[in-house]
């Protein structure tokens, strides 16, 4: 498999690199928004940028094994852009997405897109992506509130309490540093169970 | 290629709207009911909205997913009539919360339910090269789409498996319980998207020519009905914020 990527590497991305972004963006997707769905009970919503990642970093690294070429980051974080835009969740998501999937795509490239130890900080940037859902909170959170009044006073005192403004800067380096452990996570699995497998 | 979603266009479907058109309605679902554009102002907007997802279940001819849609929206927003005033604490939280998800999300996600299943591969495919979109963005998009209820069918096979050997919410570290879907998950995913790409790639998908498309699609009269909806829904928040309304 190594030797055919190899060979593929130079050149631009192919109808199978693009297939193989797709199904790991649904896999990704799925389970991101499967946890994003609790975020409707006050205390988890701050808890996403912790187990977002973490859980996110396992299928994230099996895609990473597949990423050969440049852009293949970049398309899937702009994917998730555009899906958080498309259910509501807010426009903000995908400029940040664009300017995380960036980075980590060119820390990938530098890595030769194979270092097992760059890989693991890939994966922290890239998940910088969903901090970007938290933004409208701190921004102009009476709009945010506004939207969401009719979840009651309670909602809204039990938020603010865990989210003062603070906690911005506090959620990004919170995804970064938990995208970092989740990637670790990642490579744990992939060593016991995807090479095995033959799939990584 | 597939079933279930992004049907051939051999079934009967009923009404069709341009692929377009569903594209402007989920983003208005998503922007009022999700999103709460119309806020305090326009409150009749997000019932109205939430009625045009039925109308569309019901002119595609799905009696089942209407009929289910319409009794989960009944009962969410009749709890939070009536169940929510009288409770407080964890239960007061636990009620919000799934409320909030049925009354909020369920109508972009039923709607999102319904565009995929009422579109097939050469319509998406077709409308998107008419928005010209990069076919980068459009060939992960479209294999998204197909590939979502794999997962979940996977998944819920995976999950019976696991009930199976005892290993389930119920019971033992919730480490295991992940690493035990999961991986199993990942790994038939990642072998079903190879089998994927290889019957896409016979199919001249990635080739270096422009991929011709015979699909037809197009604005009708149920199309304008529709954008005429969303244009209408946007308009009264515009006027609102001027203040005419």
């Amino acid at each position: 498999m190594s030797t055919l990527h190899s060979r593929a590497s130079s050149g631009r991305l192919t109808g199978k690199d693009l297939i193989n972004t797709g199904i790991y963006s649904a896999i990704y997707f799925v389970m991101i928004m499967a946890l994003a769905m609790t975020g409707y009970i006050p205390v988890m919503m701050p808890l996403l940028c912790v187990i977002g990642p973490l859980v996110g970093g396992i299928p994230f690294m099996l895609f990473l094994t597949k990423v050969k070429k440049f852009g293949m980051i970049l398309i899937m974080s702009a994917i998730m852009g555009i899906m958080m835009a498309l259910t509501g969740m807010g426009f903000y998501a995908l400029p940040v997405a664009l300017v995380s999937g960036l980075i980590a795509e060119l820390l990938w490239k530098r890595a030769n897109y194979s270092r097992a130890r760059s890989s693991v900080l890939v994966c922290g940037f890239f998940h910088i992506w969903l901090w970007g859902n938290f933004i409208p909170l701190f921004m102009n959170p009476e709009g945010y509130f506004a939207t969401r009044a009719e979840f009651g006073a309670d909602y809204e005192a039990a938020l603010t309490a865990l989210l003062p403004p603070v906690m911005n800067p506090v959620l990004l380096v919170c995804c970064f540093v938990f995208g970092v452990l989740g990637g670790l996570l990642g490579r744990a699995m992939l060593k016991k169970h995807f090479i095995k497998a033959g799939i990584a | 290629m597939g079933k279930g979603i992004l049907q051939t266009s051999r079934q009967r479907r009923g009404l069709i709207l341009d692929p377009r058109t569903k594209l402007l309605m989920l983003i208005t679902v998503s922007a009022f009911v999700l999103g709460g554009l119309g806020g305090d102002r326009l409150p009749f907007l997000v019932p109205v909205l939430c009625l045009a997802v039925l109308a569309l279940f019901l002119t595609a001819g799905k009696y089942r997913a209407a009929a289910i849609y319409l009794s989960v929206y009944a009962a969410a927003n009749l709890a939070a009539v009536l169940l929510l005033p009288r409770l407080s604490g964890f239960f007061y939280f636990l009620l919000l919360g799934s409320v909030g998800i049925f009354s909020r999300v369920m109508p972009g996600v039923a709607l999102g339910a319904y565009v995929v299943s009422t579109t097939t591969v050469s319509e998406f495919t077709a409308a998107m090269q008419r928005m010209h979109v990069s076919e980068k963005i459009t060939i992960p998009m479209s294999v998204m789409f197909r590939f979502f209820p794999t997962v979940g069918e996977e998944f819920s096979a995976i999950n019976a498996a696991m009930r199976m050997r005892g290993i389930s919410f119920g019971g033992g570290s919730p480490g295991k319980m992940l690493e035990y879907r999961l991986v199993p998950l990942l790994t038939c995913s990642a072998k079903i998207g190879e089998e994927l790409s290889a019957a896409a790639l016979t199919r001249g998908l990635g080739g270096e020519t422009r991929r011709t498309n015979i699909c037809r699609i197009g604005f009708g009269m149920q199309d304008i009905a529709v954008i005429a909806l969303c244009g209408g829904c946007f308009a009264a928040v515009g006027l609102s914020y001027l203040g005419v309304i």
